[in-house]
């Protein structure tokens, strides 16, 4: 956005017989790059989905292997990051644990996605009835903690698999999506070109699809990423908590439960954990602002 | 002049916003018709019902709170009580329609051709490279320059009255036998806003359209139109050729509007005439003429009784008002 406001002092009297001659050409130059840091995160991110699919393949260690000769190892050449108390390599266990994190945010933001998604664009464009029961309904829900329903429905739902996490904060996440994807809709839902679309003949399913989609999608981009850090966030809350995965499976979150009575002794054990989980959602966060003001459509920068 | 077929018959046509302070009338029962070929003023201030009377014939309302009645007929359709998937079948074809706001009325994250050959796919099943040759074709045909290069453009590209070409080129995408335009020059500059009247003008000639040009500017509709129609409060009050509406109006109403608007010829400095008072509130209209408070030659009936539209001497010009400006008796001589 910046970039535009020098522009704008060229033009100085010129008003707006300028901008209409500048060429298509210049146009797409003055879109900002999106700069280093966010590719920068995008890298981080890929490094972590990569590690996180090829764990298998990878030189690691096994994550469940306990060598007792090499208990509350600090960092080194051996061990990376050092070993848990039960002699694990915690390199290893940090990124077969991004396994758990990874899946969960984005199978639940899937489930989110999927449902709430073309409920909230099809109240938006619907209105009336259907759009004020539905609404109502999903506030209702919104009203109710999500963390609290999660941990409900998941002490009951044994034995834990990782599907069933997903399951539950997928489920839980709908009202969000719901809602954010319905504001959205209705942003653009009222606009003329809708209009315009629909009287040149237009079918609805075309309308949405075509017309209305393009137009949320940087909206839904962005509030997907941040919905993954969020999802993510909660997965380890509840592993805190002891409701996630079953251990020894090892998830960011559970390591970071379990290092909890050893603090004192190993550090490093609550350290690593903690930072992938923190700069795994730092960078989903950046990227997902970043997209969005990119995005932030045409009118703002004429 | 209007011997042709009938293109719109518009009977008696009324929309109602059912609010929850009550029923608002935004259209009070109005009756028109247009021929082939013939450009309509529709003239009256904000909120006069003309921009709702438009979307009415369009067939355009809200899906809750709206009651239409009456009967518009767009080329042998009625519009009227139509569903949305019958009323697809004229829209575009038979009847198009012009936005206000070019900044609006596209879509800012699809490419202008593609807006248009959208249009030209889905209704008239061209395959893709027909339908961008002839959208190329049709940005060409309102004035857009090298076409070829817009046709990849983004609206936010464009200035506000390329974009209103754009808009006009969509809505002939189907060629349209009827092009409603809805304040089609109010976004734009006054200097844009000739050059877009000239062009639809042009391709009325062009595409053998009828043009409805619905407008707040006198101005606009003086030398475009054969005949006008003023309303205010939601109906018509005086309609006829332009000529007759313009030097021979018999409606207060209607002279106050040309008062209003300045004049080149005036001294500078000269106070613009204004009608005093404000358009009445549709949920509380008087029994009597709407005008009747703002009206300088109001008289007890006007307060009193509704005067309902009769004819005037000339034929086709038509008035709503129980005392004229000029006395027809006169006129005959």
């Amino acid at each position: 956005m910046s970039n535009n406001l020098p522009m704008m002092g060229d033009l100085g009297g010129q008003g707006l017989f300028a901008v209409e001659e500048a060429t298509l050409s210049e146009r797409a130059e003055k879109n900002e790059p999106l700069g280093f840091l966010f590719w920068l995160c995008v890298g981080w991110i890929g490094l972590n989905v990569v590690g996180a699919i090829l764990a298998n393949v990878l030189p690691l260690q096994n994550p469940l292997f306990e060598d007792y000769n090499a208990i509350n190892v600090g960092p080194g050449l051996h061990h990376l990051f050092g070993t848990d108390d039960l002699g694990r390599d915690i390199f290893a266990r940090v990124v077969y644990g991004s396994r758990v994190s990874i899946a969960v945010g984005v199978g639940a933001m899937i489930i989110g996605f999927g449902i709430g998604a073309p409920l909230g664009m099809l109240a938006a464009y619907r209105r009336g009835r259907f759009d004020t029961a539905l609404t109502t309904f999903m506030y209702v829900l919104l009203a109710f903690p999500a963390i609290i329903a999660t941990i409900a429905v998941l002490s009951f739902w044994t034995p834990r698999a990782l599907t069933k996490i997903i399951i539950v904060i997928g489920l839980a996440s709908v009202p969000l999506v719901y809602r954010v994807i319905r504001t959205a809709t209705l942003n653009v839902a009222t606009k003329d070109y809708i209009i315009a679309a629909k009287v040149q003949g237009a079918t609805d399913r075309r309308i949405l699809l075509k017309e209305l989609l393009p137009n949320i999608a940087p909206i839904a981009v962005s509030f997907l990423l941040i919905g993954i850090a969020t999802v993510i966030t909660l997965e380890g809350a509840l592993a805190f908590l002891g409701l996630s995965v079953n251990p020894p499976t090892p998830s960011w979150g559970n390591m970071i439960n379990e290092a909890r009575t050893v603090l004192a002794q190993n550090p490093w054990l609550v350290i690593f954990p903690s930072l992938a989980l923190c700069l795994f959602l730092l960078c989903l966060n950046f990227i997902g602002d970043r997209l969005r003001t990119h995005f932030d459509v045409t009118e703002v920068k004429l | 002049m209007t011997t042709t077929r009938k293109l719109l018959v518009v009977t008696d046509l009324a929309t109602t916003f059912n609010t929850n302070a009550g029923p608002v009338p935004a259209v009070g029962g109005v009756s028109f018709d247009l021929g082939e070929n013939e450009t309509l003023g529709i003239v009256g201030e904000s909120g006069s019902g003309k921009t709702v009377l438009s979307r009415t014939i369009m067939g355009l309302q809200p899906l809750t709170n709206v009651t239409v009645t009456g009967s518009a007929l767009v080329n042998g359709f009625e519009v009227v009580g139509a569903s949305e998937k019958e009323k697809r079948q004229i829209w575009g074809t038979e009847v198009a329609m012009v936005f206000q706001d070019p900044m609006t009325s596209l879509n800012p994250v699809m490419r202008i051709g593609k807006q248009i050959d959208e249009t030209l796919r889905v209704r008239l099943g061209m395959d893709r490279a027909a339908a961008k040759t002839r959208a190329i074709e049709l940005l060409e045909l309102v004035g857009i320059p090298s076409p070829a290069e817009r046709y990849s453009a983004y609206p936010g590209q464009l200035s506000g009255g390329m974009r209103q070409r754009v808009v006009i080129a969509t809505a002939l995408a189907c060629s349209p036998k009827l092009l409603l335009a809805d304040e089609p020059t109010t976004g734009l500059d006054v200097t844009i806003q000739a050059q877009i009247l000239n062009l639809l003008d042009e391709l009325k000639q062009r595409m053998k359209m009828s043009v409805i040009l619905v407008t707040h500017d006198l101005g606009v509709v003086a030398t475009r139109t054969s005949r006008i129609i003023v309303m205010y409060a939601g109906r018509i009050v005086e309609t006829g050729t332009t000529r007759e509406v313009f030097f021979n109006h018999r409606m207060p109403y209607t002279r106050a509007l040309l008062e209003s608007s300045p004049k080149v010829s005036n001294h500078s400095h000269t106070r613009l005439t204004t009608i005093p008072g404000r358009p009445p509130n549709l949920l509380q209209l008087a029994k009597g003429c709407s005008f009747a408070p703002r009206c300088a030659y109001a008289t007890e009936r006007c307060h009193e009784e509704r005067p309902e539209l009769r004819e005037a001497v000339e034929r086709g010009h038509m008035f709503a008002c129980w005392n004229p400006l000029t006395a027809d008796r006169e006129l005959t001589q």
